[in-house]
C-alpha cells in the first residue's frame, strides 16, 4: 500500500478511528490493533512475506528474552549470532544471493573458466533491509545490556512491523521505539496537527518534487547518450532532488502519521542540500541508517580510535557496507566508495565536524564562502548521485564523460519552466524552515487564514501534478 | 481529539469548498458555450440525438479523427451521410460508450474507429472524457461509463473536481513559469469534423519528437484488447462493420520513430476476424496518398489537404469493402 494511493487513504482514517477508539488506557488492544493493521498495511503488497515479519519477530523476541536470562558471556555470543545470522541470512537470499552467483560466475569468465551456477527467480521483499536492521538493533541493544528484554509480545510485533515506517524507515532503535508500545500513548492535538503538517509536506516533496523530477532524471538517463553535456548534468539535478524529495518525503509522512497515533520518531534527514562539506552532509542524510551503522559497525570496528590504516579501513568498510545496503550492484558500492573518497580528507584532516551548526544561522542569506561550500558540497554529491542513480558502472562512467565536455557549456536540450519553478519555490520554503524539523513546522506566525491558505495550495499542487505516480524509490532496498 | 476532528471536517469543508470554485472556474466556459450553442461535444451530440437515423458511417476516435475524416469528401464519393464523433482524448472505453450511445439514434452501416494508443494510457483525460458522456442521453449509461467503464478511478475522477481538471490546473500553473501561450484559433466544425487550414511551421518540424507507441506510453493492452472486442461485438450486433485506422503522422515524424506501434500491435496481437486494420501512412504507396508535413496542422493533427488525403484514403478502403 503506497502513502500517495486511495487505498491508504481509506486505511489511515480507519486505523485512526479505531486506535483512538480502544481508549489510552487499553494499551495492549492498541498495539494488537497497529500489529494487525500494519500486517495489512504490509500484506497488501504480498501476503506471503508476512511470514518472514512474523518469523523474524519471532526469532529475535525469543534471542532476546534468552539473552536476558543468559548469563554466560559465551552464550550471550552465540544468541547473538544466531540473531544476526537469521537476520541477515534472510536480508543475503533475498536481496544478495543472485549477485554474487552473478559475480562468481563473471570472475570465472573474466579468468577463462566456467562456472554454471543458475540465478534464483528470487523477490525481494519490499522494506527487508529496514525492518531487518530495525530487529537487530533490539538484539544488539539487549545484548549490549543498554535495553531491557521485553515480554511483551504483541508490543514487540507492533515494533517490527509498525506501518508508518516498516516498508522505507526511519530505521528506529528499539530503545527508542520499543518503549513507546508499553506506555500509555494520549491524544494531543498540537502533535496530531504537527503530524498532519508533516504529511502533507511529505506528500508534497513525493509528488509534486520527486515525482516530476523522475519523469525527467528518467528521460534523460535512459537517452543519455542523446543530450549534451549541461542536460546531462540537468539529469542528474533532477534525480538528485528525485531522490531527495522521495526519501525524505517518505519519512516525513512517517515521522507525521507516527504522530498521529502519539509515537515520536527520529528524524531521517536535516536538509541535506544546505550541507557545506560532505561530513555535514552525512549527518543530515539518511540519519537513521548512518547512525545505525556508526553505532552498530563503525564503533565496533574501533571507530577513528586508531591510527591513519585503521581510520581509512573503517571509513571505507562503513561507506562501502552502506552502499552495498543499498542494492546488489556495484553502482551503490562504487556510491560508497566516492562518498568514502570524499569524506576521508576530512576525517584525517580531523576537519569532519567543522560544520555542526546551522548554516547562515539567524540569517536570511548565507555568505559567499558558504555559498561556495554548499555548491561544492552538492556538485560533488551530484556526481555519486550518477553512480547511484546509473543502471551499471558503465553507464555511470559513459554518463559523466558525456557531461563532462566541450558541450557542457552549451545550453540545455530540455528546460522544463514549470518543474524548475516549482524546485525553485520548494528550495526557497526548505530554506526558509531549515532551523526546524522540517520546512513547515513554524508555519504558525502566520495568520490563520494565511496558513490555510498555504495548505490548500500545497493540496491543489499535489493534485494538479499528481498522476505519474512512481514507487517510492527506497522501496527497493 | 474533539477539537482536532473539528478542524478536520473544518478542513475537508474547505477541501469541498476549493472543489467548488474549480467547477465554477472550468466549468462555467461550457456553460456559457452550451447555451451559446457553440460547445463542439453538446453540438455533435445534438446532431445524433435529433437527427434520428441519418447517418451511415460514424467515426470514432480522439481529435486525430475529427482532424482527418471530412464528411464532405466521403459522403460525395460514397453517396452516404456520415459523422465524426471524434472527441479530445477519447480514450477506447470512452468510444465504446460513445458507440453505444450512437447506436440508441442511428443506424450506421459503418464504425470507424481511429485508433491512438496515447490516449488509452494510463494517465487518462477525465475531464474530457466526462465532458464527452456528460451528453449522452441516458444516464445509466454515464454511470455504467464511471463506474463500469473506470472503475474506482472514474468513481474518484467524477466526485472530485480538483482531480478531474488536473491536468489542466497543472497546465495553468504551468503558463504562470513560461510565456509561451498559443493563441486559440477560430473553429470551423463540418459534421463533426475540424477543418483547420493551418500548416504546421518549419521551426515545429524541427523540433518534433518520435512518435510515442505503446511501449513509452503504459499503453494497458489487455484493456484496449477487451473493449476492441466490445466495439466489433456492438458493431456486429447492429449490423454495421467495423474499419480500424491510423490516420497519418507528418513524414518527418515518422523518418524519427523507430516503431510502428498501433499497425505492429494488431499484426501481432489482434485476430483480423475481431478487427481489420489500415495504417493510413503505409496504405497505398501511390501518389496522391502521401503525405508532406504541409498536410498537417501540427505534430499530428492533419489539416484540410491532409483530412482530404485521409478521407480518400477511407473511402478507398470503403469502395473496396463493398
Amino acid at each position: 500500500m503506497l502513502f500517495n494511493s486511495l487505498e491508504f487513504f481509506v486505511f489511515l482514517p480507519i486505523v485512526f478511528a479505531l486506535y483512538w477508539g480502544i481508549g489510552s488506557k487499553h494499551i495492549k488492544a492498541q498495539n494488537l490493533l497497529i500489529a494487525l493493521a500494519s500486517y495489512v498495511f504490509y500484506g497488501w503488497w504480498d501476503w506471503r512475506f508476512l511470514s518472514l515479519i512474523l518469523f523474524s519477530s519471532l526469532v529475535d523476541y525469543s534471542i532476546g528474552r534468552a539473552l536476558g536470562k543468559a548469563e554466560k558471556t559465551s552464550k550471550r555470543k552465540v544468541l547473538l549470532w544466531i540473531s544476526i545470522c537469521v537476520n541477515l541470512g534472510f536480508l543475503g537470499f533475498f536481496k544478495y544471493y543472485n549477485f554474487f552467483i552473478d559475480s562468481l560466475v563473471s570472475s570465472f569468465t573474466f579468468f577463462g573458466s566456467e562456472l554454471s551456477i543458475n540465478t534464483l527467480n528470487i523477490i525481494l521483499p519490499v522494506g527487508i533491509s529496514f525492518y531487518t536492521f530495525q530487529t537487530l538493533s533490539y538484539t544488539i541493544d539487549v545484548y549490549n545490556k543498554k535495553l531491557e528484554p521485553t515480554n511483551n509480545f504483541v508490543g514487540f510485533m507492533a515494533f517490527v512491523s509498525f506501518f508508518p515506517q516498516l516498508v522505507a524507515g526511519p530505521i528506529e532503535r528499539a530503545t527508542n521505539l520499543l518503549p513507546q508500545f508499553s506506555v500509555k500513548r494520549n491524544f494531543d492535538y498540537n502533535r496530531a496537527v504537527d503530524g498532519l503538517r508533516q504529511v502533507l509536506w511529505g506528500l508534497f516533496k513525493k509528488v509534486v518534487i520527486a515525482d516530476n523530477c523522475a519523469k525527467y532524471a528518467n528521460m534523460i538517463f535512459n537517452n543519455h547518450t542523446e543530450y549534451n553535456g549541461s542536460t546531462l548534468l540537468l539529469g542528474a539535478f533532477f534525480f538528485a532532488f528525485q531522490i531527495y524529495g522521495d526519501f525524505s518525503g517518505y519519512s516525513d509522512i512517517a515521522i507525521g502519521i507516527s504522530r498521529l497515533f502519539g509515537f515520536n520518531l527520529k528524524r531521517n534527514f536535516a536538509f541535506p542540500y544546505f550541507s557545506r562539506d560532505i561530513a555535514e552532509f552525512w549527518r543530515r542524510w539518511h540519519i537513521s541508517l548512518s547512525t545505525w551503522f556508526r553505532d552498530y559497525l563503525y564503533i565496533p570496528l574501533g571507530g577513528s580510535r586508531g591510527g591513519t590504516k585503521m581510520k581509512v579501513r573503517n571509513t571505507f568498510i562503513i561507506f562501502i557496507v552502506s552502499g552495498f545496503w543499498h542494492g546488489a550492484n556495484w553502482t551503490f558500492i562504487v556510491w560508497g566508495a566516492l562518498n568514502a573518497i570524499y569524506f576521508l580528507p576530512l576525517l584525517l584532516a580531523n576537519k569532519n565536524r567543522v560544520n555542526t551548526n546551522l548554516v547562515a544561522e539567524g540569517r536570511y542569506l548565507p555568505n559567499l564562502k558558504e555559498l561556495g561550500q554548499m555548491a561544492i558540497t552538492f556538485f560533488i554529491t551530484l556526481i555519486a548521485w550518477v553512480f547511484f542513480r546509473a543502471d551499471n558502472v558503465g553507464h555511470a562512467f559513459d554518463y559523466l564523460k558525456g557531461t563532462f565536455n566541450a558541450s557542457l557549456f552549451s545550453w540545455v536540450e530540455i528546460f522544463p519552466t514549470t518543474i524548475l519553478g516549482l524546485l525553485a519555490i520548494f528550495l526557497v520554503i526548505e530554506w526558509l524552515g531549515r532551523s526546524y524539523e522540517y520546512a513547515i513546522e513554524n508555519v504558525d506566525f502566520m495568520k490563520r487564514p494565511v496558513r490555510w491558505s498555504f495548505y490548500i495550495a500545497l493540496i491543489i499542487l499535489m493534485f494538479a501534478f499528481t498522476g505519474e505516480e512512481q514507487e517510492f524509490i527506497y522501496f527497493q532496498f | 481529539m474533539k477539537r482536532f476532528l473539528k478542524h478536520i471536517v473544518i478542513g475537508l469543508l474547505i477541501f469541498a469548498g476549493v472543489n467548488l470554485i474549480l467547477v465554477v472556474i472550468y466549468e462555467y466556459p461550457v456553460y456559457k458555450a452550451i447555451k451559446n450553442k457553440t460547445h463542439r461535444n453538446y453540438l455533435k451530440w445534438n446532431d445524433i440525438h435529433t437527427n434520428k437515423n441519418s447517418y451511415d458511417l460514424v467515426i470514432i476516435g480522439s481529435s486525430r479523427a475529427y482532424t482527418a475524416y471530412n464528411p464532405v469528401v466521403i459522403d460525395s464519393a460514397l453517396q452516404l451521410k456520415s459523422y465524426n464523433m471524434g472527441t479530445s482524448s477519447q480514450d477506447i472505453v470512452e468510444s465504446y460508450y460513445t458507440l453505444k450511445e450512437v447506436f440508441d439514434y442511428q443506424k450506421p452501416k459503418y464504425v470507424v474507429f481511429d485508433v491512438f494508443f496515447p490516449c488509452s494510457d494510463d494517465l487518462l483525460d477525465y475531464y474530457q472524457i466526462f465532458s464527452n458522456a456528460s451528453f449522452f442521453e441516458s444516464n445509466k449509461r454515464k454511470l455504467e461509463l464511471v463506474t463500469q467503464g473506470y472503475g474506482s478511478s472514474g468513481v474518484l475522477n467524477y466526485t472530485i473536481p480538483l482531480v478531474k481538471y488536473r491536468n489542466y490546473i497543472k497546465q495553468d500553473i504551468g503558463g504562470l513559469f513560461s510565456d509561451n501561450k498559443t493563441p486559440r484559433k477560430e473553429d470551423n466544425w463540418i459534421r463533426g469534423y475540424l477543418n483547420d487550414s493551418s500548416v504546421v511551421s518549419k521551426e515545429k518540424i524541427e523540433h518534433f519528437n518520435p512518435i510515442s507507441n505503446y511501449q513509452n506510453v503504459n499503453f494497458d493492452a489487455s484493456r484496449f484488447q477487451t473493449y476492441l472486442k466490445k466495439i466489433k461485438d456492438l458493431a456486429e450486433a447492429n449490423n454495421a462493420q467495423l474499419i480500424c485506422l491510423r490516420s497519418p503522422y507528418p513524414p518527418s515524424r515518422l523518418a524519427l520513430s523507430e516503431t510502428d506501434d498501433e499497425k505492429l500491435y494488431f499484426e501481432e496481437h489482434i485476430d483480423p476476424k475481431t478487427a481489420v486494420f489500415y495504417d493510413l501512412n503505409s496504405y497505398k504507396t501511390v501518389e496522391k496518398y502521401i503525405y508532406t508535413d504541409q498536410d498537417f496542422a501540427d505534430y499530428h493533427h492533419p489539416n484540410i489537404s491532409g483530412a482530404k488525403k485521409a478521407s480518400a484514403q477511407l473511402v478507398d478502403i470503403i469502395k473496396a469493402k463493398l
